[in-house]
């Protein structure tokens, strides 16, 4: 089984932000990078899949400048087989021109399925997958919770507000893949002593035209200060009034 | 006739002995390499002191001063089992014609009193193992057969001994009654007995004597009594109370191309781990003074080295040749196929014997490798297994990843942000590191306040008490602030090498860039890692824990006390494991109280200093779920609070957790306070 | 004058409130551009009776496709039904609801057109030749204004971002014949199962009721399950102090060395906020919290606070909020 995983390299979240000066990107003083989260998920899915069935490699892809190769070790010391990096100064926010460079290197390479994390935790778009099967003709299903292939078929759950969907669909197939597959596996030292041995491409990116542009980045309203807004029983109206309209989350 | 009868038996024993030492010693070469042979003269003193002087042995007050007996008996009569056996090897040789008289009387003496002394230890050991059934001689799968065969055999061996100096009596010896005060009373009773009776009940003891010598020798390969040969080069081989620093875990070359890290296996284990195997008498002083054993874990440290033995004697034959004699080539023979089936090739030590929730159940508190009277190093076992199953397996406990990531990702194991290191100084006007260098200013010391100190909220009260302290005594000390990250000692103690080797790199990294040389700190785990561990990394620094600073502080009158108050203070003070038992501070805290307080009435748990009972938080545990069993804490508080005590001093913020949520848990309104907090407290500036 | 399209989206035979959300903010739109509101309503038979439901909000044509095929989504046939619709109309800007359905319909479709998109809007607006919009990032922490180049530009927008407007629309029915045929389709839905939602991980949950010590026993987590139950995709969480006691399984532990969660919305019951606790949500984007200590250290992170005894409190939000969920889902 012949796997091919596309991940990015993502800031932690767990910081406060700021802008920098340009007032189009996010400043990056100080900021500690991973791999994005769903994409973590996908790879660990994807080494679970070869591992069940006995045979088969995964591959990893990533676009970016060179410090997405820390990423894409990672990934090698997870037991992914080798990695590609698609060089470019920048990635750029529009998807679909991320998209074309990574069709363009998975044409040819004869995989089962390619997976993508559902979104990049940064970006959070949730487009690349959909550019990528449309340019190479590949059915693609999106947002998998669970996920199983037996032979030439593939089963997937997806979830939908209050419940989930099962879909089914055959190989080769594109699939990006949501929380609740799999959680990363740690990395052994002999992952890590491993990967550093394995093979690491690096190749020109062709980015294609970019038809999305990032106009301003800017922080949220900052959060008012807490209040108590009552007391007992009688204070849960407004709190749920809150909770739908200020806040949003109901 | 009966010489030759003799040299022929003496030949075939000695033969057979040999063969199995051989095979035992060879069994040895699975291991790993291991230089043991550094520091002569502090092996020589530990061979002396816990060997021959059996300092551990006596322990235990009860059976400690009777196997003692039964030791140093064994060793005075070496000088009879010597002359037995030249006499049966040159007819007509003895002591009596070697011996200037008084010398020979003085042995006489000396076999007579050792034989009636070991016997009646002996005894009181047989009633020992089958009435009293001591609970540590049980367990593990240990068997008592083995001991009460071993003990009926020296009781045999000393009643043949009287036997044939009272059959010599009635023959015609006729040594003072004095110098032989147990054979000569029974060469009385004996003396009906016609000289050729008595000459045959002379010979047949003897021999029954000679021979029950060459079972007992050659018994020993096949049971725990072998720590009769091993345990004494086993001390001498041993590093548990130095050479070396005491307590440090193992170097460990990470950039090498195995395939394996840690052990899974006794061939992963170096040769001194499986000497231990050998040397282990099951004695279960280790299991029974284990924190997680007496709170009903499944670890139990005397298993974890017979086990360590079982597999070597099990794979050995099969990786390196030779067996037991019975039906199997002789030893120097090619690795034994026969024997060398997949099914005992893979049934590693790891899983099969020792499973991954013993593993974890440990606090490495030490007591273990403290108590034990041969010298083993539980600990080092355990410590290399946990190391392989992280590094090689990424086995460990599910909540542990979060420890692990966070160590990776913030520098500390708990997710708190760098930047969140200085709020315990907020509005203190502490000077960092960074500031005093940029003033082109040097500290006397630095201050490491360890990430407990930083952000755990109690944690904190210690690190500002100990912060007014230091200046209240005028130290020039700084922090490191925001630059300050976890010396990776969780992660050591988790068997995570390479995270800690990567975080202690970094902290050494800072610590030689603001040419650091003296640190104190709070935290008896940062304490130990930086003082002892780092060495093994590069680097190199005088590292103080604060009970120690404080109480020098004290002692040279350098912090303005005021006058105390009031009536006396009942406290008792709990022993850290990581500054006790590893480093042997046992006083530097209690003398700081007292001076600090002298009103204060220290009492002791009954299980303190060097016997004291674990907090339970060592070992990473202090990242780990409890699931089993009553609660280390809980069960160490209850100790504490027995004492009366009015309130608990700690000297570890660890300590201090868990002995407050313990206090939670029973609902006790005893206050735990660190050492520095008590001394603060007491300030002349309030 | 370009017209804008939108999806409305129906599950089950009924229009979902996402739906009338879309149509409002394509009503905005169109009523900048001078344009029509064009709906595109997709479902098995019987679905075009609700067009005039849409018409409510502003739509002036509904074309209507009906197929049994449509009894459950059909990834490939409804993007298929939708790019044909853009290709042979003219719209300058085609809207769908970034729900879990839109989150693969509109990029979907957006590949199928070559066209650009942005998912998950929170505002927008058409300035002279500009189609600009809002789209929140890194979990929710940065806000990117982004401009979408070429016509038609596709976005879908956030459930919750646009509060509905009834405004009457022209509301004239089309009928529109399904492109792809569905039973050619590679990726295929089988089921939909409703109500079968999965126990949410802690980590994953967009919302997290926990209770600490003030529930004083292990039964009483009853009352954070039912609301939990009420909100329908929230997790059950709790503090060290409860699992210590058993009441809950050490995996439900949030804090220091539990778990770290950052959910859309925390729900504090009964608990006063230690530090160890606190490390574990502190990130939650919305914490409201009920104890009946108002001078508990948990008042001081929350947004919203109660201070009232949680068996009084905890129940009569579950009633509110169930009856918040009842209204058109």
């Amino acid at each position: 089984m012949k796997i091919a995983v596309c991940i990015k390299r993502v800031p932690e979240m767990d910081v406060n932000f700021k802008i920098s000066p340009s007032g189009t990107t996010v400043d990056e003083t100080g900021l500690r990078w991973d791999m994005s989260d769903f994409d973590g998920y996908a790879v660990e899915a994807a080494l679970q899949l070869t591992e069940k069935a006995g045979a088969g490699e995964v591959h990893v892809i990533s676009l970016g400048p060179d410090v997405v190769q820390e990423t894409l070790r990672k990934a090698l010391s997870m037991g992914v087989a080798r990695a590609v990096h698609l060089k470019c100064d920048r990635v750029p926010f529009d998807g679909f021109a991320i998209a074309a460079a990574l069709a363009a290197e998975l044409k040819d390479g004869g995989y089962d399925l390619i997976m993508f994390g559902k979104m990049s935790i940064d970006g959070a778009s949730g487009v690349v997958q959909f550019g990528v099967a449309e340019l190479l003709g590949m059915p693609v299903v999106h947002a998998c919770s669970k996920l199983e292939i037996t032979g030439g078929t593939g089963s997937a759950r997806r979830e939908i507000e209050g419940g989930g969907e099962l879909v089914s669909f055959s190989l080769p197939a594109i699939v990006s893949i949501d929380e609740g597959i799999a959680r990363p596996r740690y990395p052994s030292l002999k992952g890590i002593m491993s990967a550093k041995k394995k093979p690491l491409d690096i190749k020109p990116a062709q980015l294609g035209a970019v038809r999305l542009t990032v106009d301003k980045v800017e922080l949220p309203p900052p959060r008012a200060a807490g209040r108590i807004i009552g007391e007992g029983a009688a204070a849960v109206p407004e709190l749920v009034q809150l909770l739908q309209n200020v806040a949003k989350v109901l | 006739m009966q010489h030759t009868a003799f040299v022929l038996v003496f030949a075939l024993a000695f033969a057979f002995f040999s063969y199995n030492a051989q095979r035992l010693v060879r069994y040895l070469r699975v291991g790993a390499a291991d230089d043991r042979l550094n520091d002569v003269p502090r092996r020589l003193w530990n061979l002396l002191r816990i060997g021959f002087a059996q300092s551990k042995i006596l322990r235990d007050p009860v059976a400690g001063p009777v196997h003692a007996l039964v030791f140093w008996g064994f060793l005075v009569l070496q000088a009879g089992a010597l002359e037995i056996f030249l006499q049966g090897l040159v007819p007509g040789l003895s002591y009596a014609r070697l011996l200037p008289q008084p010398l020979h009387w003085l042995f006489l003496l000396s076999q007579e009193l050792t034989a009636a002394a070991v016997l009646a230890a002996v005894s009181f050991l047989l009633y020992r193992r089958i009435v009293v059934k001591p609970k540590r001689l049980q367990g593990d799968g240990v068997h008592s057969r083995d001991a009460i065969f071993i003990l009926s055999l020296i009781a045999g061996l000393m009643i043949t001994l009287i036997i044939v100096a009272a059959a010599d009596r009635v023959l015609g010896a006729d040594y003072p009654m004095v110098i032989q005060p147990v054979s000569a009373p029974l060469s009385v009773a004996l003396g009906w007995l016609s000289p050729s009776a008595a000459g045959a009940l002379r010979d047949a003891s003897w021999w029954a004597h000679a021979l029950l010598i060459l079972t007992f020798l050659n018994y020993l390969p096949y049971s725990k009594h072998l720590h009769v040969i091993v345990s004494l080069p086993n001390t001498f081989l041993s590093n548990t109370s130095g050479p070396g620093t005491v307590g440090a875990m193992k170097p460990m070359d990470l950039e090498t191309d195995a395939e394996v890290f840690g052990a899974s296996d006794v061939t992963h284990l170096s040769w001194k781990n499986l000497l231990d195997g050998y040397a282990c008498t099951e004695c279960g002083r280790c299991t029974s003074v284990c924190p997680a054993h007496l709170t009903g874990k499944l670890l139990s440290p005397r298993k974890i080295v017979v086990n360590t033995r079982q597999r070597l004697l099990e794979v050995a034959p099969a990786l390196i040749g030779g067996s037991d004699v019975f039906g199997m080539p002789f030893i120097g023979a090619e690795p034994n196929d026969a024997v060398a089936t997949a099914a005992v090739l893979e049934h590693k030590l790891l899983d099969n014997f020792i499973t991954e929730e013993e593993l974890w159940a440990c606090t490495s508190c030490r007591a273990c490798v403290y108590e034990c009277p041969v010298s083993i190093d539980q600990l080092e076992i355990i410590n290399e297994m946990r190391r392989n199953l992280v590094l090689t397996e990424s086995r460990f406990p599910e909540e542990v990843l979060p420890a692990f990531e966070a160590m990776e990702r913030y520098g500390s194991p708990w997710a708190f942000q760098p930047a969140e290191r200085e709020k315990w100084a907020e509005g203190l006007d502490i000077p960092t590191m960074a500031e005093m260098f940029e003033r082109g200013e040097r500290p006397d010391i630095l201050f490491w306040v360890g990430c407990m100190g930083s952000f755990d909220d109690r944690a904190k009260k210690t690190t500002v008490a100990f912060a007014r302290i230091l200046r209240a005594a005028g130290v020039r000390f700084a922090i490191l602030g925001q630059e300050e990250s976890c010396n990776g000692d969780p992660a050591r103690r988790l068997g995570n090498e390479y995270l800690y080797q990567m975080l202690a790199k970094q902290v050494i990294e800072t610590l030689d860039r603001y040419e650091v040389t003296t640190i104190v700190t709070s935290c008896p785990h940062c304490f130990h890692q930086m003082g002892n561990e780092f060495p093994q990394l590069g680097g190199n620094y005088d590292v103080i824990h604060h009970s120690t600073y404080i109480e020098r502080l004290l002692a040279d009158d350098r912090l303005p006390l005021r006058q105390a108050e009031g009536e006396k203070l009942v406290m008792v003070y709990h022993d850290s494991c990581y500054l006790g038992r590893y480093n042997e501070v046992y006083d530097a805290p209690r003398q700081a109280l007292k001076r600090a307080l002298p009103v204060v009435q220290l009492v002791e748990a009954p299980r303190s200093r060097d016997k004291g009972l674990c907090c339970g938080a060592g070992g990473g545990r202090m990242w780990m779920e409890e699931p089993v069993g009553q609660r280390v804490n809980v069960e160490r508080k209850k100790e504490l609070l027995s004492t009366g005590a009015e309130a608990i001093a700690v000297a570890c913020p660890f300590c201090m957790t868990m002995l407050d949520d313990a206090g939670m848990k029973l609902e006790s309104t005893v206050p735990v306070y660190d050492i520095a907090e008590v001394v603060a407290q007491q300030l002349a500036d309030g | 004058m370009p017209n804008v399209l939108v999806f409305a989206e129906a599950r089950g035979g009924e229009l979902r409130k996402v739906a009338f959300e879309a149509v409002t903010a394509a009503r905005q739109l169109a009523d900048q551009s001078g344009g029509e509101v064009h709906a595109m309503l997709v479902g098995p038979s019987g679905i075009g009776a609700k067009a005039s439901q849409l018409a409510e909000f502003g739509a002036d044509v509904v074309a209507v496709s009906e197929h049994a095929a449509f009894a459950d989504y059909a990834p490939e046939s409804t993007a298929a039904l939708v790019a044909d619709r853009v290709k042979g109309g003219d719209y300058r800007v085609v809207i769908f609801s970034a729900s879990a359905q839109g989150k693969d319909l509109a990029p979907r479709t957006a590949a199928k057109l070559h066209s650009a998109i942005a998912t998950d809007v929170t505002s927008f607006a058409l300035t002279g030749d500009a189609l600009v919009v809002t789209h929140p990032g890194y979990t929710g922490k940065v806000l990117h204004t982004l401009t979408l180049v070429g016509s038609p530009a596709l976005f879908s927008v956030r459930p919750g971002a646009v509060a509905t407007k009834r405004t009457m629309g022209a509301g004239r029915v089309e009928s529109v014949a399904p492109s792809l045929d569905p039973s050619s389709a590679r990726v295929r839905t089988t089921a939909t199962i409703l109500g079968d939602t999965r126990k949410l991980d802690l980590g994953e949950a967009p919302i997290i009721i926990s209770g600490g010590r003030g529930l004083k026993a292990a039964e009483n987590f009853a009352l954070v399950e039912a609301l939990a139950a009420a909100f329908g995709n929230a997790a059950v969480g709790a503090t060290r102090a409860v699992t210590d006691e058993g009441w809950r399984p050490h995996s439900d532990q949030i804090g220091q060395t539990g778990r770290l969660v950052s959910p859309d919305l925390y729900i504090a019951v009964g608990i006063s906020g230690a530090i160890q606790h606190l490390a574990g949500m502190r990130t939650s984007k919305c914490i409201v919290a009920i104890n009946k200590d108002k001078e508990a250290p948990i008042f001081k992170v929350a947004d919203y606070g109660i201070v009232g005894d949680v068996f009084d409190v905890v129940p009569a939000l579950t009633a509110a909020v169930k009856q918040a969920k009842q209204s058109p889902h």
